[in-house]
């Protein structure tokens, strides 16, 4: 069991990761990663409502539209259960820890199209994962998504100091590092085996 | 048709998407009008239709979109069923929303979109299954992700919201044909590529080697960004030649 | 505000139910047909229905395993077996396999996989690499990839999913020695 869930994990934060391999999540990827610090927001934000929007849509799926056999208004559940969760979260945050919210709270609205938290919560049911895999699956692929944000942040900066071909300025440098990126993340596919 | 293209770096404005949502992407470009207008002007809808398929293209120049943009163009086709499954939502979703705009107060506007926008999806999701089982079975997950692609709702909220339905459809039709057909260029480019042919038709015989990068996750990178810098290469080129 | 949302809700549903009473018929049907063209395409000539004629064993490990019978004037002639190889280079490859009741192998199909196109999507691209497996039995082949030592070619750039394949389609026979015979 320990052994299962430490491959979903390893599978989800490097061999398939959510941004690099996957393409979940890739607005937020190249749209907030200007900044060390805004980047590291934006994962820890993701981190929390993902975490919580799996655990929370897998038991919709489990207790209300299996049993009742409503499994066509999946979509529309889920997303329904992140866009309000986003709010919570941001009503919670902003009461409890403002040092916090200003942290991440121009984040969080963004989180709702972020489709990173929609497609765990999708592929969680696809793959048929029970409470704990789901769990795991989860904080992995959000590490994952830090991680990946992180590593391109870092080199945004340095992008900034760099002398840049004219045609390249903007945002195709930043997609062309983002490839190589996900070239090296191909490096680990072969860690995980059987 | 030649548009200027900011050479240097964009300005962070034009890349986060409370900008998308908030209707304001392009930097630099004035606010969209909010009074009433008289309600069908034939050479407004048209502008409206053209802004959206090049000027304002989601995917090179606004950078949204970019999930199913990356992941499913492997080749020209599956662009081309992925740009139109979002093209139908678009459409859909944003005459719905044009038409009841008076009756949505401001403060559930957006849950109300979303769910809006969440049921045309589910809609194409069960129809593309029922009828068109391959097609479903190659997008996989990335149909019902279509609810969150932002720019399907960036339109609703941004366009429709306040515009009368010939114009809410123009502006829909407008930004799915020029995301459909950013799909189809990237997915050919790939496909051209990683494989030597275009939409399936090759067109170096089997002397062509294939460069594989091109069909993986990374290539997916590549292959826009190596896009984004030709446009700006040729738009430069045009320019100095004015 | 409240009514507004509810009644978008409400719309919403309604459109949705529609839809999925127009559909779930179809996609059902899209499904069946999907396992009866596969499972033609891997048994020997056979007259009845095998998509209705399936039943299911406990294997030793407490999994449980469908099998489709194939039969021809009521006599059964093959057996197919859906396997799903879990270890292919981008998750599950799952695979229809077909056996005669001598234990030859009769065709393999695959169902679903995500491998990578231009390499490990190979084993569905090139024609000659499924249809090798027809006439191998358990003893009359070495059940590995030729880089490791066995009988089925890998190919370039890729022996995880080959190797997957044929872990899964030996699997697939061992059950038939066991159960069908």
């Amino acid at each position: 069991m320990a052994g299962e869930l430490a491959l979903i994990a390893l599978s989800a934060m490097l061999v398939n990761n959510f941004v690099l391999a996957r393409f979940l999540g890739v607005c937020p990827f190249l749209g907030v990663s200007r900044k060390m610090d805004s980047a590291i927001g934006m994962s820890f934000a993701v981190l929390f409502v993902m975490t919580v929007a799996s655990v929370v849509t897998w038991l919709v799926q489990r207790l209300v539209l299996v049993p009742f056999n409503l499994e066509y208004l999946r979509t529309i559940t889920f997303i329904l259960v992140i866009a309000s969760l986003v709010q919570l979260v941001e009503m919670v945050v902003q009461k409890t820890s403002p040092v916090l919210y200003q942290a991440l709270g121009i984040f969080l609205p963004l989180i709702t199209t972020n489709c990173a938290i929609l497609g765990v919560a999708l592929l969680v049911v696809q793959k048929d994962y029970g409470f704990l895999q789901t769990l795991t699956f989860a904080v992995a692929a959000s590490a994952g998504f830090g991680l990946a944000m992180v590593l391109l942040a870092g080199l945004r900066e340095s992008l900034a100091l760099a002398a840049i071909p004219r045609a390249f300025q903007g945002n195709a440098i930043v997609l062309v590092t983002a490839g190589i990126l996900s070239l090296a993340f191909m490096g680990f596919s072969g860690l995980v085996r059987g | 048709m030649q548009h200027e293209r900011p050479t240097g770096p964009v300005p962070a404005s034009a890349l986060t998407l409370s900008d998308a949502l908030s209707g304001e992407a392009v930097a630099g470009r004035p606010a969209l009008d909010v009074a009433p207008r008289p309600a069908f002007n034939l050479r407004e809808i048209g502008d409206d239709f053209v802004r959206g398929v090049w000027r304002e293209n989601g995917v090179f120049k606004q950078m949204l979109g970019l999930c199913p943009a990356l992941a499913v163009t492997t080749t020209a086709v599956n662009g081309m069923a992925m740009g139109l499954a979002t093209l139908a939502v678009m459409v859909a979703s944003s005459s719905s929303v044009s038409i009841i705009r008076n009756w949505i107060p401001g403060s559930v506007r957006i849950p109300s979109f979303i769910v809006i926008i969440a049921t045309f999806v589910t809609v194409v999701d069960l129809f593309l299954n029922a009828f068109a089982h391959d097609v479903h079975k190659t997008l996989g997950l990335f149909i019902p992700l279509i609810v969150v692609n932002c720019i399907v709702l960036g339109r609703a909220d941004a366009f429709a919201a306040r515009r009368s339905l010939p114009r809410a459809i123009a502006d829909a039709l407008g930004v799915g044909v020029g995301f459909t057909l950013a799909l189809i260029a990237l997915g050919a480019v790939r496909e051209l590529l990683g494989m030597g042919s275009v939409f399936g038709i090759s067109l170096f015989g089997d002397a062509y080697p294939p460069f594989l990068l091109f069909l993986l996750p990374p290539g997916a990178f590549i292959a826009l960004g190596l896009m984004l810098a030709g446009g700006t290469y040729l738009a430069a080129l045009s320019a100095r030649g004015n | 505000m409240v009514a507004a949302l509810m009644a978008v809700c409400i719309a919403g549903a309604v459109v949705l139910a529609w839809s999925d009473r127009i559909t779930s018929g179809p996609i059902a049907e899209q499904k069946r047909r999907e396992v009866v063209r596969s499972l033609t395409a891997v048994l020997p000539p056979h007259n009845n229905a095998p998509d209705q004629d399936m039943s299911t064993v406990v294997l030793d490990d407490g999994t449980e395993q469908t099998l489709y019978l194939a039969r021809m004037e009521g006599q059964w002639v093959g057996t197919a077996v859906p396997v799903t190889a879990p270890d292919g280079y981008s998750g599950n490859i799952d695979l229809m396999v077909g056996v005669d009741r001598n234990g030859r192998l009769t065709g393999v199909v695959v169902l679903s996989h995500a491998e990578t196109p231009g390499l490990g999507d190979k084993m569905i691209t090139d024609e000659e690499w499924l249809p090798a497996f027809r006439g191998r039995t358990l003893e009359n082949a070495r059940w590995a990839v030729k880089k490791d030592g066995g009988d089925f070619d890998q190919f370039t750039g890729a022996t995880i999913t080959p190797r997957a394949v044929v872990n899964a389609v030996r699997h697939a026979l061992e059950v038939c020695e066991k159960v069908c015979r």
